[in-house]
């Protein structure tokens, strides 16, 4: 009897906070079974990625969102849009976007496959009709001959365009980090301050609690009530957007919706309201802005956050009380220590 | 979009040390688009360029050949001279150039900028222009 109590009193001491996750080397991305990697797909897939027939004027690619130059996102707080309109969220990265589960900062696609085809239908990204995409590929005999080569036969459909596009997309990896270097037993990986960065991230910092396994991300969804940007909420293009994208995933008082529901909008769970997916940590250095609206231009503004227990109001984070030498380390090993060798690239010649 | 109020700032911040050279990409799914490169470059003739780029930034989508009527007289333009410019278009052949231009680079996004060189696509805030000029001055400086 007085053993199980004291297991009870041990179970009840445990923190009331998530329990840190296992950091992990890189290692091979996971490839879906139904769509392997081959050097002709990805090849195509490069090419689709950077074409602008994927949208409806011309004017957008993928690789616009997601420019190689800018850590495969663009640099800006909330992504780039179709003309004359505005986007509502921020560019994620796609450095080592093989390894999440689910895609979008909402989480609403289950693969890359699935994921590709909603920034080229969307009415505020590039904006194109993906029947008229298929034809306008099948145009291009250059194209007809690489699907051929690729799928067996040159029918081009939405489908065997997002699996090019999402094979390239498993290419895009962040390796040899100074921590992959550290996990695989070098103790010398880090400079002096970016260890003392490390030991935060897995200890006083908390972020090994969410941010963990290779990708530095549990894949899952939290409300962390990260502010407004106000000046997005005065924007009417915005706006535009915002009640869009509410009206068609059925949200019933999508008029007067004046802030972003996040996972709400997919699950209809209120837990889920306002709730956001972890994103990767790997070459945070080369993202910026962050959050899922951009709102925080530096990694100094996103630990003062995480220091100060997050937005007001929200019950998944605690303050940390980190000093300002604390804090510094702890930026620079996100800097030095997540930075791994830059990825080959070379710009595709569109057919 | 509205990039004017960041290059405004930008000029402000950098005295002389900044040269812009502004390019004509006329949208070619908007249907005063082109009629509105048309204008600016004809209130140009008449010394108020920027006068004029900065109404039709914010009227926008208001850019029928009324109203840019209506602004050239809110300038105090010659409305004759404005008239004919934009109703004959006097500047096709510069704004042809410009598309031209743009092609060539494969340029289709507004605004685009080039910073020596240094593509930047979008509406931007001043912070990450001077990130890149600054590191430009620093270049040229050494």
């Amino acid at each position: 009897m007085r053993v199980l109590l004291w297991i009870l009193l041990a179970g009840l001491c445990l923190p009331t906070g998530l329990l840190a996750g296992k950091l992990e080397p890189f290692r091979d991305v996971p490839v879906p079974e139904q769509n392997p990697q081959t050097p002709a797909k990805i090849e195509l897939g490069k090419k689709l990625f950077f074409d602008r027939r994927l949208s409806g004027d011309g004017t957008m690619n993928c690789g616009t969102c997601h420019d190689p130059e800018q850590g495969f996102s663009d640099g800006i707080d909330i992504s780039l849009n179709y003309p004359t309109t505005r986007n509502w969220r921020n560019s994620p990265t796609l450095i080592g976007v093989a390894f999440q589960r689910s895609l979008f900062h909402d989480g609403r696609a289950a693969s890359l496959e699935e994921q590709a085809l909603f920034p080229m239908m969307s009415a505020f990204e590039m904006n194109q009709n993906l029947d008229f995409m298929e034809e306008e590929i099948r145009t291009v005999p250059e194209y007809v001959a690489e699907f051929t080569k690729v799928f067996g036969d040159g029918d081009v459909t939405r489908e065997r365009v997002a699996m090019a596009i999402a094979a390239f997309e498993r290419t895009l990896v962040s390796r040899d980090t100074p921590l992959d270097r550290f996990l695989s037993g070098d103790t010398k990986a880090f400079s002096p301050k970016a260890l003392k960065g490390y030991e935060l991230f897995i200890g006083k910092g908390k972020c090994t609690e969410c941010h963990y396994g290779v990708s530095l991300a549990d894949d899952r969804f939290h409300v962390l009530n990260v502010p407004e940007n106000p000046e997005h909420l005065k924007d009417p293009r915005i706006a535009a957007t915002r009640r869009f994208v509410a009206k068609i995933s059925h949200f019933e008082e999508f008029r007067t919706l004046s802030e972003d529901p996040g996972r709400y909008l997919i699950t209809k769970d209120q837990k889920d309201w306002k709730a956001f997916r972890t994103p990767t940590l790997r070459e945070i250095a080369k993202t910026a802005p962050y959050m899922h609206n951009g709102i925080y231009a530096t990694l100094d503004e996103v630990i003062e956050f995480f220091h100060a227990g997050g937005g007001k109001g929200n019950s998944a984070l605690n303050a940390l009380q980190l000093t300002s030498l604390e804090k510094e380390e702890l930026r620079i090993f996100l800097e030095e220590g997540l930075t791994g060798a830059p990825i080959a690239f070379t710009p595709p010649k569109i057919p | 979009m509205a990039a004017g109020p960041t290059v405004k700032q930008i000029f402000q911040a950098y005295p002389n040390k900044i040269r812009l050279v502004v390019k004509n990409y006329p949208y070619k799914y908007r249907d005063f688009a082109r009629i509105a490169a048309e204008a600016s470059l004809a209130a140009k003739d008449q010394g108020k360029y920027w006068e004029m780029h900065d109404i039709l930034i914010t009227r926008s989508p208001k850019l029928d050949r009324a109203s840019l009527i209506a602004y050239a007289g809110e300038l105090g333009l010659d409305l004759k001279k404005f008239t004919e410019s934009i109703d004959k278009g006097a500047h096709a052949k510069d704004i042809d150039t410009d598309l031209k231009l743009a092609e060539s680079i494969d340029l289709y996004n507004t605004p685009t900028f080039y910073i020596n060189g240094r593509q930047v696509v979008g509406d931007r805030p001043f912070e990450y222009f001077k990130k890149i000029i600054d590191e430009q001055l620093n270049k040229t400086q050494r």
